[in-house]
């Protein structure tokens, strides 16, 4: 299952507490999905520390696609 | 809130408010200087009295919030990590200070002994800032345009602190510089390579971020700081070249840059799906069109040298890119990050839900559109002051005015961040 979170029209810290409640919520195997126009350096950090694997891509009009998941294991 | 995870990048939240505090009282220095001088202080860009304000404003206000936002900045925006970033704070931002008054003093004052002491205080707060940011952007493994400019920045800051040492070195010994083409290339460098440069890699990641546009378009943020970098370089051939048949050729060109730096930031403020009025977002307003104001300016300078050869015409200049542009940018970029590091900070402490508060709580808003207010009432009379001698004392005395309450207003912020700390463990301790 995909969560979808877009952050675009939301101010800080609006999608990083967002973000952070959702990753309460999330079963292994499930992905979440958080769209913004800037990349969120504190939030790779907190993912890259609490064992969460991410992966990025840039659409045409700038919006960033993270994709998150739990590690397995 | 979400005990679970570990928040490690963001630096202690002395080391970016212990520079945060100080800017604006350099501020409030400036506007009692032009108020006590009055009268024909602002008749040349030459006088004692411009040469301190000048000073005041662009060492004194714009380098110590410029210092204290990049150590803030790096990590949480490029993931960049500053080397015990406490101990860099705790050593810049006093040798600055002490370094600011000195240098001032001495242009104020006439004493070009007191730049001896200042020039060594200033290679060694800066050289060591620069040095420490440098490794920190050339290790992270970003990639972002952001990132590019803010090393062209930082690059843009070691020039304009190693020309400014030599001219205040030539004043004091007395050795033989072109002082006047010096002098103008290490303006361009402060003002462009530093400055601009800086605000243009921070905008590109806090406009979208806090002001809730698009990004900026790819060709801008792609060509904008290697363009820049080039015609900085192209204007500083004058120092070594004479005469420069050129030269207004790439002042065009920079002011070309400039209006479409500007341009596009107030167009995606334009486009924006959601409109917000913030101080922030109206402090940038006012940055852009400031600088829409000096390119048309500068333009009317080149193409017709006659109506630029007045000396009042580069102080008017001066006042729409240091009091118009960069204070009105810091001032909306600071109302913007110090609550939300206050937010940030408090988070770290795991708050209950219930005790945790609302960013928009720790500075009121009124507090900050009234300053602003203020403060384009400031630049307004700066500007007219700048033909009519007879405003100077009102426009010094408006600016410090403005530069006392932004004071205040972040001043504000901190003892909120106390209070709400203090709430926080007493909520945890009932808990």
């Amino acid at each position: 299952m995909t969560t979808l979170i877009d952050g675009r029209g939301r101010e800080p810290p609006e999608p990083m507490v967002l973000t952070l409640e959702a990753l309460d919520t999330l079963a292994e195997g499930d992905e979440l999905l958080l769209l913004l126009y800037c990349q969120p350096h504190p939030l790779f950090s907190i993912l890259r520390n609490n064992g969460y694997a991410w992966n990025e891509d840039v659409r045409a009009d700038g919006t960033r696609e993270i994709r998150i998941r739990k590690k397995p294991g | 809130m979400h005990p679970h995870l570990s928040f490690d990048q963001a630096p202690p939240i002395s080391v970016p408010y212990r520079f945060f505090l100080v800017a604006p009282w350099f501020g409030v220095m400036a506007g009692i200087l032009l108020a006590w001088s009055g009268g024909d202080a602002l008749a040349s860009r030459w006088t004692p009295e411009a040469l301190a304000l000048t000073h005041l404003i662009a060492v004194g206000f714009m380098l110590q919030a410029m210092c204290g936002a990049l150590l803030q900045f790096i990590p949480v925006a490029v993931g960049a990590n500053v080397w015990r970033p406490k101990l860099v704070a705790n050593i810049v931002q006093p040798l600055l200070l002490l370094a600011t008054l000195l240098l001032v003093g001495g242009l104020l004052f006439s004493r070009p002994g007191m730049f001896t002491v200042a020039v060594p205080l200033f290679l060694l707060a800066l050289g060591g800032f620069v040095v420490v940011v440098a490794l920190a952007l050339w290790r992270t493994p970003a990639t972002s345009m952001s990132l590019w400019a803010l090393r062209l920045a930082i690059g843009g800051l070691a020039i304009t602190v190693l020309l400014g040492s030599l001219l205040a070195e030539a004043l004091a010994r007395g050795f033989s510089v072109p002082i006047l083409e010096l002098t103008d290339v290490h303006l361009a460098w402060g003002l462009g390579g530093w400055g601009l440069m800086l605000l243009a890699g921070v905008s590109y990641q806090v406009v979208p971020m806090f002001q809730l546009t698009r990004p900026y378009p790819p060709w801008l943020t792609r060509w904008f700081a290697p363009l820049m970098l080039l015609m900085l370089l192209a204007w500083s051939a004058q120092i070594f070249i004479d005469p420069v048949r050129w030269l207004p050729l790439i002042a065009l060109c920079l002011l070309s840059m400039l209006s479409a730096y500007a341009a596009s930031t107030l167009w995606l403020q334009y486009t924006r799906r959601r409109k917000i009025h913030d101080a922030t977002s109206l402090y940038f307003r006012v940055a852009m069109l400031s600088m829409l104001a000096f390119v048309v300016s500068g333009a009317v300078f080149l193409l017709f040298p006659d109506l630029g050869a007045d000396p009042r015409f580069a102080v008017w200049l001066g006042v729409l890119a240091f009091a118009g542009v960069f204070v009105s940018a810091i001032s909306g970029m600071m109302y913007k990050i110090m609550p939300f590091l206050n937010w940030l900070h408090l988070q770290l402490l795991n708050p209950p839900l219930s005790a945790m508060p609302n960013m928009n709580r720790m500075i009121p808003a009124d507090a900050m559109t009234g300053q602003l207010r203020l403060h384009v009432l400031a630049v307004v009379l700066l500007l007219a002051a700048v033909w009519q001698p007879g405003l100077t004392r009102l426009a010094g005395t408006a600016f410090a005015v403005s530069c006392a309450w932004l004071g205040w207003n972040l001043v504000g912020a901190v003892r909120r961040y106390r209070t709400f700390k203090d709430q926080i463990r007493a909520a945890a301790l009932h808990c």
